[in-house]
């Protein structure tokens, strides 16, 4: 599924809202939680990681994971949890207003 | 975030945050599995562009493969960075003097706010006058609602120094309100104010901060201390700011005085302050909240009264009423006024122009070697346009080549430039006064010399680039005929511009070399070779009237016992010396005009001898013409003039050299010689004797009859001695000829050098073509001497190439040498703009100069080894 533009930040984002994560837990998350529909690809998300960081939205630290290696794990930081807010908003409005020009579609419509 | 930004310039910071990157990226790599992460690098390379420098980077890549390019093929890097640093340091050369003398503001106060005045007779083409008298600068300064401040001034040179160690220094008057109207502040002490530019005022002298440092070693102890002034002790009350040597551009002033110092500093020009005489130029600041248009009304409301107060009453009633009805006119003050301006400005501009073409050939050389080369690079270009290369990259590349070869060209012109406007500022010292400009190269000149070379590498680099990657994206590895003739074809009207422009530069040449020569080869209707001239001024020593007649006298007959002088004399004033005297005169009985009609000179006896005057009716004055009757001698234009038809000797004129007029008799005629400069047709003059006229400051003329430097030298022993307060100088009338051509010279040698050089930047554009033609059509001239071509049919082949371009650049460029030749037409003496000889000759040596460019590839043609040639197919 292509995602729309823009929506990358977003959702990278929401992920971490949740917990700090590395770049590849960050794409294997949003593949998850979309139940495998969104696959991210890499060479996509990491240069959005590098603008986001730039843009102070998240914050960067080197530490070491769960399986005891050592690697470098985002988190939001509170202009970015200002940052996903916004977008949230703007997001929910965009989805009521499709919404209810799509409706559910008669069957047999022309 | 900028901020941040900015952080990754620092090539230490970009340097940890790449490690970081790489770490980062490699910890990731381990946790995913093989290929999961898609391309690593390139997700790099993006994230980078996060940061917002890639272009910055790539530029530098860019830089770097183009210096490794043009080390790699040092004849062409060599060429193309000689024509460029030839075409725009003739460029900048010329234009750091245009800056210098036109553009350059004063370094005072809001210099954009002054104004020039300048006063234009009514009824008259002639251009407005920029002189003023003292009374006129004076009454201007009392209109304190129209002007906050005005300032007069005028250049003079002083004697500076007591008896026996006198200098000449460089100076100036000025009015009273001079430093206040530029709004300066001294850098020691004061400057002159209205109360020293007052009759009686104490003479205080205020020094440029040059001269302050060079002569006292800017020690502030000068401030006080009496120099003598032309024998008058004066004081130092303080020194200008620095970089401010006066508002003459061109002329610094090491030393200024106020003007109502010049009765007592200089006696001979006391006359300066009456009404009658025009000799300061005036700026003049407007008030604050006045604009110039209301300036100038006001002014001419109030320009009748003025004039009423300011005119000589001695003049008669029409030149009273011609300036009452003048307009005065504003120019715009701030860059100061120059003589040199009005002298040089139309030269420097003619000059920048032919330098523009210069740099026109200089950039067609560099455009078709980039053109030649970019043949040999299809391939290279071809491959990278293959593998993915976008062709806005290439092009951007192969810019950044030619963008960085003008700007090496633009360093080496800056300093070319540097070198040659000390030699431009020494060719215009030549003349009456020494020029004083700074040319260091300021932020204007560097500015013009980058626009030009930027302009350069965009103009001369786009063609080449849009053609090679046009051709590559087509895929085509292999040489395509099509377009190779498509560059030819543009290689070959390149050249053939190259000719045109330099057939226009070598006209040009040719014209104003002609005219020096011209010039130098008159008859001036005296023989200059073999005399010398001395200056006098024994007013200066104390001499008076009778006195002073008698010290002249005394001072001929030493002179002309001197060994070696052939003869001597003494005369009021010498050709083109830069000062005339004019008085009204008519035939005795006819009334005598109201305005001055002829030069009058006051010559000794032998004056026509020693001048080598051919005295064609009558005798020349002798030792007896100091007692009645008056005598006068004509030459031949007064004559004609004056006595159409008649003999004129035995006549008698009425002349107003003394007040009433006087009668004197016409004892000869001479032939007629020059005497403002050798330009302007020899006006009717009359001679009269010079012990009949009171004495003033008069010169010696003195015949060598053996090495010249040598007598020069005794005279200056012999005389020296009576002279202990100033010192004299003994010169060649040829060096006060020389003086008057300062600006033909400067032409003739500018306009000829820049022709020699569009001659050899043309020919290497024309060797390089051939020889290239040559190496491309080796197999065909493999195959017509396989087939029995004779060499010197394989030499014509190449000759006539070479003839066909010549041709053609000649058919464009004498029909616009023919055009353009015209506008210089009042800069030239004693031939017309087309002249046919100078035609001519440009069109035989731009085909002389083809034909020995045409020479090394003509003779590589001939020497093709057939066997060589076909194989290498």
């Amino acid at each position: 599924m292509d995602l729309l533009q823009g929506t990358l930040d977003m959702l990278v984002l929401k992920t971490l809202l949740m917990e700090p994560l590395h770049g590849y837990g960050i794409a294997k998350a949003i593949r998850a939680n979309s139940s495998e529909a969104l696959e991210i690809e890499f060479g996509s998300l990491y240069p959005a990681l590098k603008r986001l960081e730039l843009k102070g939205w998240i914050a960067a630290k080197w530490e070491t994971s769960e399986h005891n290696r050592r690697a470098k794990y985002y988190r939001l930081t509170p202009a970015g949890r200002k940052q996903l807010q916004a977008e949230h908003s703007k997001w929910a409005g965009f989805v009521s207003a499709v919404g209810q020009i799509m409706g559910p579609l008669p069957e047999g419509g022309k | 975030m900028l901020l941040q930004r900015l952080k990754y310039l620092l090539p230490s910071h970009r340097r940890s945050e790449e490690s970081d990157m790489r770490a980062e990226l490699e910890s990731l790599a381990a946790m995913a599995g093989p290929g999961e992460l898609g391309n690593i690098a390139r997700a790099a390379e993006e994230a980078r562009a996060a940061w917002g420098w890639t272009w910055l980077e790539q530029l530098w890549r860019d830089l770097q493969y183009a210096f490794r390019t043009l080390r790699h093929n040092p004849g062409f890097t060599l060429t193309a960075v000689l024509s460029l640093a030839l075409g725009i340091g003739a460029n900048t050369a010329i234009f750091s003097l245009i800056d210098a003398l036109m553009l350059r503001q004063l370094p005072v106060h809001h210099p954009q706010e002054l104004v020039l005045l300048k006063m234009q007779a009514p009824h008259t083409d002639s251009p407005a006058e920029d002189s003023f008298s003292y009374q006129i600068a004076t009454a201007l300064a009392e209109q304190r609602d129209i002007f906050s401040g005005v300032c007069g001034f005028s250049g003079a040179g002083f004697d500076v120094g007591p008896r026996g160690s006198v200098s000449h220094v460089e100076g100036a008057w000025i009015t009273g309100g001079c430093y206040q109207t530029l709004g300066l502040s001294p850098a020691v002490g004061r400057l002159i104010d209205r109360t020293d530019d007052q009759p009686g005022a104490p003479p205080v002298a205020v020094l440029s901060y040059g001269y302050w440092q060079r002569q006292f070693g800017s020690n502030p102890a000068a401030i006080g201390q009496a120099i003598e002034v032309n024998s008058i002790p004066a004081t130092i009350v303080g020194v200008s700011p620095r970089g401010f040597s006066g508002a003459s551009v061109g002329a610094a002033a090491d030393i200024t005085f106020a003007a109502a110092e010049m009765p007592r500093l200089v006696p001979a020009f006391a006359a300066f302050l009456t009404p009658g005489n025009f000799w300061l130029r005036i700026l003049a600041r407007p008030r604050e909240g006045v604009s110039i248009p209301q300036a100038k009304a006001h002014l001419a409301a109030v320009w009748p009264q003025i004039s009423e107060r300011v005119i000589s009453p001695e003049w008669p009633a029409d030149r009273r009423k011609e300036m009452a009805d003048s307009t005065l006119d504003f120019a715009p003050g701030g860059v100061g006024y120059s003589y040199l301006r009005e002298q040089f400005g139309r030269p420097l501009l003619v000059l920048m122009a032919v330098a523009g073409l210069v740099l026109l050939i200089a950039c067609a050389n560099v455009a078709s070697l980039l053109l030649a080369r970019a043949t040999a690079r299809q391939r290279e270009i071809s491959v990278r346009l293959a593998i993915g290369a976008g062709r806005g990259r290439i092009i951007r590349q192969l810019l950044t080549e030619s963008t960085l070869l003008s700007a090496i060209g633009a360093a080496l012109g800056i300093w070319l430039s540097w070198l040659c406007s000390r030699f431009l500022v020494d060719t215009l010292s030549g003349g009456q006064a020494p020029v004083t400009i700074d040319l260091t190269p300021n932020w204007h000149v560097l500015a013009f010399a980058c626009a030009v070379a930027f302009a350069n590498g965009i103009l001369f680099g786009l063609a080449p680039a849009f053609q090679t990657t046009v051709i590559g994206r087509s895929g085509m590895l292999k040489q395509d005929t099509r377009t190779t003739h498509s560059h030819s074809r543009l290689l070959s009207s390149l050249v053939s511009a190259q000719v045109a422009l330099s057939l226009l530069l070598l006209v040009g040449a040719g014209l104003f070399v002609r005219t020096l020569e011209n010039l130098l080869r008159l008859d001036p209707g005296f023989q200059r070779e073999g005399v010398l001239v001395v200056d006098l001024d024994g007013q200066r020593e104390g001499y008076q009237d009778a006195r002073l007649t008698a010290f002249y006298s005394d001072l001929l007959d030493r002179a002309r016992r001197v060994p070696g002088v052939a003869s001597a004399s003494i005369s009021s004033h010498t050709p083109l010396s830069g000062w005339t005297w004019t008085e009204a005169v008519a035939p005795k009985g006819q009334p005598v005009p109201q305005r001055d009609n002829a030069v009058f000179i006051a010559a000794g006896p032998n004056y026509f001898a020693t001048m080598r005057t051919p005295i064609l009716a009558g005798r020349e004055f002798d030792g007896l013409d100091r007692g009645s009757p008056n005598v006068a001698i004509v030459n031949q234009a007064f004559a004609a003039n004056h006595f159409p038809g008649r003999n004129p000797l035995g006549q008698y004129v009425t002349a107003t050299v003394t007040n009433p007029p006087s009668d004197l008799q016409i004892v000869g005629v001479v032939k007629d010689s020059v005497g403002e400069n050798l330009r302007i047709a020899p006006r009717p003059t009359v001679y009269v004797s010079y012990f009949q006229r009171a004495s003033r400051t008069d010169s010696l003329e003195i015949r060598a009859a053996g090495s010249i430097s040598q007598i020069a030298a005794a005279i200056h022993k012999e005389l020296q001695p009576s002279f202990p307060k100033t010192p004299i100088d003994v010169r060649p009338l040829t060096a006060q000829v020389e003086q008057t051509l300062v600006e033909e010279r400067l032409m003739a040698k500018l306009a000829g050098g820049f022709g020699a050089l569009g001659l050899m930047l043309a020919s290497v554009g024309l060797y390089g073509l051939l020889a290239y033609s040559v190496v491309r059509r080796t197999k065909e001239i493999g195959v017509r001497m396989a087939l029995g071509a004779q060499r010197g049919a394989v030499v014509w082949l190449v000759a006539r190439r070479a003839l066909g371009l010549v041709i053609a650049g000649v058919a464009v460029g004498l029909p616009l040498a023919w055009l353009l030749s015209r506008k210089v037409q009042s800069m030239l003496f004693g031939l017309t703009a087309n002249d046919a000889g100078v035609m001519a000759a440009a069109v035989a040596s731009m085909g002389g100069a083809g034909l020995v460019a045409a020479y090394l590839p003509a003779r590589r043609a001939a020497r093709v080894d057939p066997m060589t040639a076909l194989r290498h197919e």
